[in-house]
């Protein structure tokens, strides 16, 4: 049974979700966000980055699920110029040609952090996303409990394309349907669909997105530096994912102090979003290894 | 495969693609020429506003066509099968992965990206003509 927030879901028969959307405004390098965020559970926070070009429907199944809300504070935010997130509000960011670093995307993940006061929270990112969750590891170990790199890897070259915004190309269309083999064809039907009409939503910020996953992000030297003791790093990539593979998640992974690495049978880039069935079976086991490293540095 | 396989193939595939919702919803404008490279066989397909306007097998050497998929006849064998193994499933990840070319002018390809791409999963239900 869902909660009960407001008088409206007491009406019989409205299908009111338990999820919650709020708005935080944050300072990042001078530029002013105001950020849109969905959350909802309670107990340890599992913050949810979505992936390159998209926003946080990503997460919609893992936000309304009743096994994990009851131990997660489960909070899935738009990255700026993504979803509901604006561009700063005191910048002409239209006079700039947008490229997002990892010097940027770290400090907003904490600066969203801070402005909610999350205390030990559990990063969870996927693609793009799983990238700065490494970046994180490295630069902030002491400020997230663990971390879930989903799709990650240490360098993912080859998808900064001029495709994504050719003048004479459907830019929508091209993101969408060029990220669509990046799902596995078993998975439902229905969630590859609505993946890919997220899809259609995001392709001003797409390029620029992709200009930290291909070109910017780069651990490959640094891996070494990261202590995965400190700050446990899980790491989840589907067998149908052709841009990070499971072979490039296994090689980080392998480099990594004390990282774990689960491949995930029959999925593909997006797992959240395109079979939460199937990826929610893979995340408990992440979950637990997270449960049981804490544990162990607690005893 | 023999000639008349491929020209059953080719009358499948055409009814199949003529016959998609999919495609029939939003091909307005799918019109493009392309050849599908499978090693042991070329197919020209050449699409007018979402249906097939001719599906030429092994075109002469001057047929002209805008840009060209090409892999070998075992990728193209499993890039359509009913549910195609990792690598195979797309022409993306069989180019990025795999041994699959996108050549030609891929301005087109891109334009189109999204009927094409709907089409090519018909591969799925046809089978490959190799």
């Amino acid at each position: 049974m869902a909660p009960q927030r407001n008088g409206a879901s007491q009406r019989k028969g409205a299908r009111i979700s338990p999820v919650t959307g709020h708005y935080v405004t944050i300072d990042v390098d001078g530029g002013e966000y105001k950020v849109f965020y969905l959350e909802n559970g309670e107990g340890q926070p599992l913050v949810c980055q979505h992936t390159a070009g998209c926003h946080n429907h990503q997460w919609r199944d893992l936000l309304e699920d009743e096994e994990i809300t009851r131990e997660h504070r489960v909070i899935a935010y738009d990255l700026v110029r993504h979803g509901k997130s604006d561009p700063p509000r005191n910048q002409e960011w239209w006079k700039e040609e947008y490229q997002l670093t990892a010097d940027f995307f770290t400090k907003f993940i904490v600066a969203f952090c801070d402005a909610l006061e999350l205390e030990d929270p559990i990063f969870m990112g996927c693609s793009f996303g799983g990238n700065v969750t490494l970046q994180l590891a490295l630069r902030h170990p002491d400020r997230f409990a663990a971390v879930i790199p989903v799709e990650g890897a240490d360098y993912s070259p080859g998808f900064y394309l001029d495709w994504w915004q050719h003048p004479q190309a459907n830019a929508a269309q091209v993101c969408a349907s060029g990220v669509w083999d990046l799902m596995a064809p078993q998975s439902p039907e229905m969630d590859r669909r609505l993946t890919w009409f997220y899809y259609t939503q995001g392709s001003e910020a797409f390029k620029g997105d992709l200009y930290f996953y291909s070109v910017d992000h780069d651990l490959r030297e640094h891996l070494s530096e990261i202590d995965g003791d400190r700050c446990p790093v899980v790491m989840l990539t589907g067998d149908y994912d052709y841009l990070t593979t499971p072979e490039d998640s296994r090689r980080t992974a392998e480099q990594i102090r004390g990282a774990e690495f689960i491949e995930m049978k029959g999925i593909g880039h997006f797992p959240m979003s395109e079979n939460y069935p199937l990826f929610k079976r893979y995340l408990k086991q992440a979950l637990d290894r997270v449960a049981a490293r804490q544990h162990a540095v607690t005893a | 495969m023999a000639t008349d396989t491929a020209h059953g193939w080719v009358d499948e595939f055409r009814r199949l693609t003529d016959g998609d919702d999919e495609l029939d919803a939003h091909g307005k404008y799918y019109s493009c020429s392309f050849l599908l490279d499978m090693e042991e066989r070329q197919f020209l397909i050449r699409m007018h506003a979402g249906k097939v306007e001719e599906i030429i097998p092994d075109p002469e050497p001057l047929e002209h066509y805008q840009f060209a998929i090409r892999a070998s006849g075992d990728t193209w064998r499993k890039f359509s099968q009913e549910t195609p193994p990792p690598m195979f499933h797309g022409i993306w990840a069989a180019s990025f992965q795999e041994d699959m070319r996108l050549e030609g002018d891929l301005l087109p390809l891109m334009q189109n990206l999204r009927c094409l791409t709907r089409q090519l999963e018909l591969l799925r239900v046809t089978g490959a003509p190799v």
